[in-house]
C-alpha cells in the first residue's frame, strides 16, 4: 500500500513538472479572453439603463456588433495613442489594447513580426487589428501577405491625401494597405536669435536664401563656429537630408549592399563637421543633443518635420529653461521628408470596419484633421485642411514665433518623392550611424568602422551580400 | 554513496525509492536542458533564418556555419575568437578581485579572534547589489557615466576635464565599468559561499595551528586554503561558467552594440545578435556549440588543476 502511495506521489510530482512546462505558454491565451470578457460586457450591461441611445447605437454601429470586442493596436511610441484617445470615440463595448514596444535596435519590428506570424492561429481577441509603421520599414509589411487591401475594407477616398503617403502604403501592384495620419516634409528648424547673430537675419525667406545649398550650409557652419555656436547638435543631424535624396536603394536586385553618393557625401560632411567642431558626436536622440534645445543651447540648426518639433523638442518648450518662440523653419539645403506614421491593416483582423473607420477619420474627417493642425501642431494628411490653415492670416505657430508652418510645409510637399526604399532601411540607417559614430569620435579608423557595419549587416540580414 | 551502501546492507532494497525520488530532476533535466542542448547542436548544421517576414530554410548545410564562424575577416581577425577573448578578459578583470576580496572578507567574518560586530548587517549590505537586477544596475551606470551624467558634471565642475568625456566610447573605461559592475554584483554572493566553506572546517584545526605558533598568514595559507579547496573549486567553476555566459551587463551598458569597436562584445551578445532580427538559428546554434565546448574544456581544466592538491591531501596524510 505504502509503495503504491509513494509511487503515485512520485508520478504526480513528475506529471506536475511536465504539465507546468507545457501549459505555461498556453495559459495566458485561455485566461485573457476570460478576464477581458467581463470588462467588455460591463458597458453592455449598463446600456439598457439608457434605453434610447442603446436603441440608436446598433443602427449606427451595426458592423461593430458582429465584430470583435477587443482592438489590439501595435505601436512604437505614444504619439498616435494620444491623438487616438483625444479625437476618436471608440464604439461602446470595444476595449482598445495598446501594445507599445520601442523601435530601437529593431525591437518593435521583432515584436510585431512575432504577432503577425502567429496571426492565423491566434484567438480573435489576440489578433493584431491595426499596427503602426514608419517610412523606414513600411515596405516590409506592405509587400507581404500580412497586410490587406484597405479599399476593400471601406477606405477609398484618397483625393485629399498626399500622393507619396499613398505610394508608401501601396504594394508593387498598387494595392493600398494603409494610410498615414500625417505628412512629413522635413524642414530646417533654426534658432532665430542665433541666426540673427550669425547670418544677420532671422527672416525665414532670407535664412533660406543663405542656406539653400550644402556649400552655403557648410560655409555658414564655419561662421557659426567663429561666433561660438554649433551648426548642428548631432553627427547624424543631416543624415536624413542626404539619405532621402539617394538615387539608389540600399541593396541592388541581387541583394548586394551599395553605397549611394549621397551617403558618401554625408560621411564627408560629418567628418569635416566633427573635425572642425561644428557639431557634437551625440546621436540624434541623445540627451546631450536635446539639452542644446534649451535657451542656453548653442546649436543653430535642427532638421525635422512637424512631428519633430512638437513631439521631440520638449526641452525647447520648457516654460523655464526653454526658448519657445525663438524658432523658425525653412526648407534648408535639400528637400526631404522624415518618417511618418502609417496605420496599416493586418490580414485577419476581426475589427475590419472599425479599423477602416479609424483610418477614414484620421485622413478625411475635416474636424479631426483641423484639430490635429490647430491643437497638436501636426501637418495633417489632408490637403484641403492644410490649405485652409496655410491661407489663414490669423494662423501661426506660437513655438515658431508666429510663423505659419503649415504654409511652409505645404509648399514643400511637391518635392517629396517616394523612391529607393527597401525593407532593410531602418536597421541599415541605424547601423551605419552607430558604427560610423565610432569613426567620427576617433575610436577607430574609417575602414574598421565600415567593417563593423558589414559585420552588423551579416548578423542582422544574412541575405544581404556585403563587400 | 555511503548511504546507499548502508541501505543495501539492511537486506531490504530501498534503493529504487531513491531513484524514484530523484526521477523528477532527471525528467525535467531531459526535457528542459538536454533536449534543447541536442536541438541546438542539430540546428547548427542548418541554414535557418528569417529575411524580413520570409523564412529561409531550414536547409542542411553540414559544417558551413562553423566554417563561416572561423573564417577570418579582411583584417585577419576571427570574430568569434575576438569575442571569446573579450569575454575572458572581462571575466578575469572582474573575477580575480571578486574572489580575492571575497576570500578576505570570508576570513574576517569567520575569524573567532576578530569576532566582528554587526556581521549580519555587513553580510546583508555586501549581498545587496546582487538583489538589483543586472539591467537596472547597468542602466544606473549608463546614466552615471553618460556625457551629460553626474560623473561628467562633477569632472567639469571641479575643472578636471575641459569638456564632457564620452566614457562609453572608450575601450578601457567600458571594460573597467563592466568588470566593476560584475565584481560589485557578485562578490557578496562569493563571500557567503566561502564563509559557509570556512565554517565547515573544524575550528580545532585553527586553534591547534595557533597553539603550534602559526601566524595568521600561515594559518590562512596552510590550513584555511587547502581545506577550503573543494568550495573554492566550485566557486571558481561556477563563476567561470557564469563569466563565459556574460551578457546582461555589457548588453545594457553598450545598448547591445559592444562598443567601442566591438571590444566589449561577449560571446553571448554575439549569439544574441544572430537571434534578434534574423532569427538565425543556424549561426546562433554554431556559436552556442562552440561556447559549450569551451566551457566544458575550461571547467575540466580548472577542476583538475585546483583540486589536485585537494585530492592528493589524504595521501600525504597517510604517509605521516
Amino acid at each position: 500500500m505504502k509503495k503504491i502511495i509513494a509511487m503515485l506521489l512520485a508520478l504526480v510530482m513528475v506529471l506536475a513538472l511536465c504539465a507546468c512546462g507545457e501549459t505555461a505558454p498556453a495559459a495566458p491565451k485561455t485566461e485573457e479572453p476570460a478576464a477581458e470578457a467581463p470588462a467588455a460586457e460591463a458597458p453592455a450591461a449598463e446600456a439598457p439603463a439608457e434605453e434610447a441611445p442603446a436603441a440608436e447605437a446598433p443602427a449606427e454601429e451595426a458592423p461593430a456588433d458582429s465584430e470583435g470586442k477587443v482592438l489590439n493596436i501595435y505601436a512604437w511610441n505614444e504619439e498616435f495613442k494620444g491623438f487616438f484617445e483625444k479625437y476618436y470615440t471608440v464604439p461602446e463595448g470595444v476595449t482598445v489594447n495598446w501594445i507599445i514596444t520601442p523601435s530601437d535596435n529593431g525591437a518593435y519590428q521583432q515584436k510585431l513580426d512575432e504577432a503577425l506570424l502567429n496571426q492565423a492561429t491566434a484567438a480573435d481577441d489576440e489578433k493584431v487589428d491595426m499596427f503602426l509603421a514608419e517610412a523606414d520599414y513600411i515596405q516590409k509589411y506592405v509587400d507581404s501577405d500580412y497586410t490587406q487591401d484597405i479599399t476593400a475594407m471601406g477606405v477609398t477616398d484618397f483625393s485629399n491625401t498626399y500622393k507619396y503617403t499613398v505610394q508608401a502604403a501601396s504594394d508593387a501592384n498598387g494595392v493600398v494597405k494603409g494610410v498615414s495620419f500625417q505628412c512629413c516634409p522635413s524642414a530646417l528648424i533654426y534658432r532665430r536669435s542665433i541666426a540673427k547673430d550669425v547670418l544677420g537675419t532671422e527672416d525665414p525667406a532670407e535664412v533660406q536664401a543663405l542656406l539653400n545649398s550644402w556649400d552655403k550650409f557648410n560655409a555658414v557652419a564655419a561662421d557659426a563656429k567663429a561666433k561660438g555656436y554649433l551648426m548642428t547638435g548631432s553627427f547624424a543631424e543631416t543624415y536624413r537630408v542626404f539619405s532621402n535624396n539617394c538615387t539608389m536603394p540600399w541593396v541592388d536586385e541581387n541583394n548586394n549592399l551599395q553605397f549611394d553618393p549621397q551617403i558618401e557625401a554625408w560621411i564627408d560632411q560629418t567628418e569635416e563637421f566633427v573635425k572642425n567642431g561644428y557639431t557634437l558626436t551625440a546621436g540624434v536622440w541623445d540627451q546631450e543633443k536635446n539639452d542644446q534645445m534649451f535657451a542656453d543651447g548653442k546649436v543653430m540648426c535642427f532638421f525635422g518635420p512637424a512631428w519633430y518639433f512638437n513631439f521631440c523638442m520638449g526641452n525647447a518648450m520648457d516654460p523655464e529653461k526653454g526658448c519657445s518662440g525663438d524658432w523658425a523653419i525653412c526648407e534648408g539645403p535639400a528637400a526631404h521628408f522624415w518618417g511618418g506614421t502609417w496605420l496599416l491593416a493586418p490580414a485577419g483582423t476581426d475589427n475590419a470596419s472599425l479599423v477602416a473607420d479609424i483610418m477614414n477619420t484620421f485622413i478625411n474627417n475635416e474636424e479631426v484633421c483641423s484639430k490635429l493642425v490647430s491643437e497638436e501642431a501636426q501637418f495633417s494628411n489632408n490637403m484641403a485642411v492644410n490649405a485652409k490653415f496655410a491661407e489663414d492670416p490669423n494662423y501661426g505657430s506660437e513655438f515658431l514665433g508666429g510663423q505659419n508652418d503649415v504654409a511652409v510645409f505645404s509648399a514643400m510637399t511637391d518635392n517629396i518623392v517616394w523612391q529607393n526604399h527597401t525593407v532593410y532601411d531602418q536597421l541599415l540607417n541605424e547601423g551605419l550611424q552607430n558604427n560610423l559614430r565610432e569613426y567620427f569620435q576617433g575610436t577607430v579608423d574609417k575602414e574598421t568602422a565600415l567593417a563593423n557595419f558589414y559585420k552588423y549587416i551579416n548578423e542582422t540580414y544574412p541575405a544581404i551580400v556585403t563587400p | 554513496m555511503n548511504e546507499n551502501r548502508k541501505m543495501r546492507r539492511r537486506g531490504v532494497s530501498y534503493a529504487k525509492w531513491g531513484y524514484i525520488f530523484i526521477l523528477p530532476f532527471f525528467v525535467s533535466y531531459i526535457i528542459f536542458t538536454l533536449t534543447p542542448q541536442i536541438m541546438t547542436i542539430y540546428n547548427s548544421f542548418f541554414e535557418n533564418y528569417r529575411n524580413g517576414l520570409t523564412q529561409v530554410g531550414p536547409n542542411f548545410v553540414g559544417l558551413k556555419n562553423y566554417v563561416k564562424l572561423f573564417t577570418p575577416d579582411k583584417s585577419g581577425t576571427v570574430d568569434v575568437l575576438k569575442y571569446f577573448g573579450n569575454t575572458v578578459l572581462l571575466w578575469v578583470m572582474g573575477a580575480v578581485p571578486q574572489i580575492l576580496v571575497a576570500l578576505l572578507l570570508a576570513v574576517f567574518f569567520t575569524s573567532y579572534r576578530l569576532n566582528l560586530k554587526g556581521q549580519q548587517f555587513f553580510k546583508t549590505v555586501i549581498y545587496m547589489p546582487n538583489l538589483i537586477m543586472a539591467s537596472a544596475f547597468s542602466m544606473l551606470f549608463f546614466t552615471l557615466f553618460s556625457p551629460v551624467g553626474p560623473v561628467n558634471q562633477v569632472l567639469l565642475a571641479a575643472g578636471w576635464a575641459d569638456k564632457a568625456i564620452d566614457f562609453l566610447s572608450l575601450k578601457v573605461p567600458v571594460r573597467v565599468l563592466i568588470s566593476l559592475m560584475n565584481f560589485l554584483m557578485w562578490f557578496g554572493n562569493t563571500t557567503i559561499l566561502l564563509m559557509a566553506g570556512i565554517q565547515g572546517i573544524d575550528q580545532n584545526m585553527f586553534e591547534a595551528a595557533e597553539i603550534d605558533g602559526a601566524s595568521s598568514l600561515q594559518v590562512f595559507f596552510r590550513v584555511t586554503l587547502p581545506l577550503l579547496a573543494p568550495i573554492l573549486v566550485y566557486t571558481v567553476i561556477t563563476a567561470m561558467i557564469g563569466g563565459l555566459q556574460m551578457f546582461d551587463v555589457p548588453q545594457i551598458l553598450t545598448n547591445g552594440k559592444g562598443t567601442p569597436d566591438r571590444a566589449s562584445m561577449t560571446l553571448v551578445m554575439y549569439l544574441n545578435n544572430y537571434l534578434q532580427t534574423s532569427k538565425n538559428y543556424g549561426m546562433a546554434g554554431a556559436v552556442s556549440v562552440v561556447l559549450f565546448l569551451v566551457s566544458s574544456v575550461l571547467s575540466l581544466f580548472v577542476y583538475n588543476t585546483l583540486s589536485r592538491q585537494y585530492k592528493e591531501a589524504p595521501r600525504k596524510r597517510d604517509r605521516i
